[in-house]
């Protein structure tokens, strides 16, 4: 695949594309981690797949928008990151804690720390919050599709159709988030009495 | 429009990145000097990186099921894994008698390195009603091998199973198939993981049999950096075709 086509399936695609991009490098990248830095296949499976969403998600966030190397380098550098900082912090038999590498990796793009209660808090707070609403709020913060993209998928009139919603929902959600916080304290609170 | 919503458009334009010059400066003063004004502001980018890793956790699960049915189409039957044994006895045997042959032409080097693959699974099952699959087998076993190709297909139809591939590939050497043989072996070799080595010696040896000695060297080149059985013949081969 050329690199443009790619990070333009990217920019525009789901889930589906990330799937093809993801077998595309898999056996390769693979082979060369549990080569290179003696991971076992079930570490290196882990190591491929946080590296492939950290890459999609950069290009999604507009961070890549021309890769001065091929793709491969680029993954191969992402890896190469997880795979020495495993290997210098955990033990050999513990799993790859991937959802750690995505908070450090959400860390370094917001410079906030989102603490274990408050992820967990924000995600019950999106499933209360229902649909379109919660599909509109992913698809705009997560995916990053462009306001008439959002309009197209979820049949709204237009794109400032769609972004008023956008704003209606949001407001929705911190009320939400803000009762879901409200709990989290009480519940501290009672834990230390 | 309050001053509590004014502050939270005003946070929420900076996030979406859709704000003004003239309030990008006062959004910059506020953050330094307005400790509400910046609580808001972090709360606001915490439930975006909540957005955020709730989605990456989605797309996480998503590749993890691909890998598993990744996985899955790789996993072979356990009543496979003796293929191995028996690939490895059957190459040493041929290595003997194939190193007394002097004959350097393709066609004769073909004929004196190519056996077809064993298998024994037929004669470890029993006769009464037998199904497609043992027939099959016997079908193999008994030089029957036109029969035995027409059956594997079939069971290869049904379901995927590397160990069939294999026998289905020698099945269409035995039958000068060699281009069938052939794609059958790249499909083995691409697409499975458990028989590369005997896909390989015998993509090599279908190479071979219809004339095309450069592919046949590459893929024994690489057969002889390996550390098993068939190293030595591939390295065999290399010296006579040379």
């Amino acid at each position: 695949m050329i690199q443009n086509e790619l990070l333009s399936k990217i920019k525009n695609g789901g889930q589906a594309e990330l799937g093809l991009i993801y077998e595309e490098y898999r056996l390769e990248f693979i082979q060369w981690i549990m080569k290179e830095y003696h991971c076992s296949i079930d570490d290196s499976k882990d190591i491929y797949q946080v590296t492939i969403l950290i890459f999609y998600d950069n290009v999604r966030q507009g961070k890549l928008e021309r890769l001065v190397s091929s793709v491969k380098t680029y993954l191969y550098g992402i890896g190469k990151n997880i795979a020495l900082e495993t290997i210098r912090k955990q033990n050999k038999n513990t799993p790859i804690d991937q959802e750690k590498w995505f908070k450090e990796f959400l860390i370094d793009e917001t410079e906030i720390t989102l603490e274990e209660d408050k992820a967990q808090a924000v995600k019950n707070a999106l499933l209360k919050l229902g649909e379109p609403c919660r599909q509109l709020i992913e698809l705009f913060y997560y995916e990053r599709k462009t306001m008439e993209d959002i309009a197209t998928q979820l049949d709204y009139k237009n794109a400032e159709t769609a972004k008023n919603q956008k704003c209606k929902c949001m407001a929705r959600l911190r009320k939400i988030v803000e009762r879901e916080f409200t709990k989290l304290t009480t519940a501290i609170s009672h834990e230390q009495q | 429009m309050n001053n509590s919503e004014y502050d939270i458009r005003l946070i929420e334009k900076f996030v979406d990145n859709e704000i003004s010059e003239e309030e990008l400066t006062i959004v910059n003063k506020r953050l330094l000097t307005d400790t509400d004004f910046k609580l808001l502001y972090l709360q606001e980018k915490t439930i975006i990186e909540g957005i955020r890793l709730q989605g990456l956790q989605k797309d996480l699960l998503y590749l993890k099921d691909i890998e598993k049915s990744i996985s899955a189409k790789k996993q072979t039957p356990n009543r496979f894994r003796w293929y191995y044994a028996a690939a490895a006895s059957l190459i040493c045997a041929l290595g003997v008698w194939v190193y007394q042959s002097t004959s350097q032409s393709p066609e004769k080097l073909y004929l004196a390195y190519f056996k077809p693959y064993v298998s024994i699974e037929a004669t470890t099952r029993s006769n009464i009603n037998p199904t497609e699959r043992t027939v099959a087998f016997q079908a193999y076993e008994q030089g029957d091998y036109k029969l035995a190709a027409t059956l594997f297909k079939s069971l290869l139809a049904e379901n995927k199973e590397p160990g069939i591939l294999l026998l289905l590939g020698n099945a269409n050497l035995m039958l000068d198939n060699t281009t069938e043989a052939k794609n059958n072996f790249i499909t083995l070799y691409t697409e499975f993981d458990d028989y590369d080595i005997q896909a390989k010696w015998y993509l090599g040896l279908c190479y071979l049999k219809s004339g095309d000695v450069e592919k046949a060297r590459t893929i024994w080149k690489e057969l002889g950096e390996t550390e098993i059985s068939y190293a030595i013949k591939a390295k065999e081969l290399l010296k006579k075709v040379d």
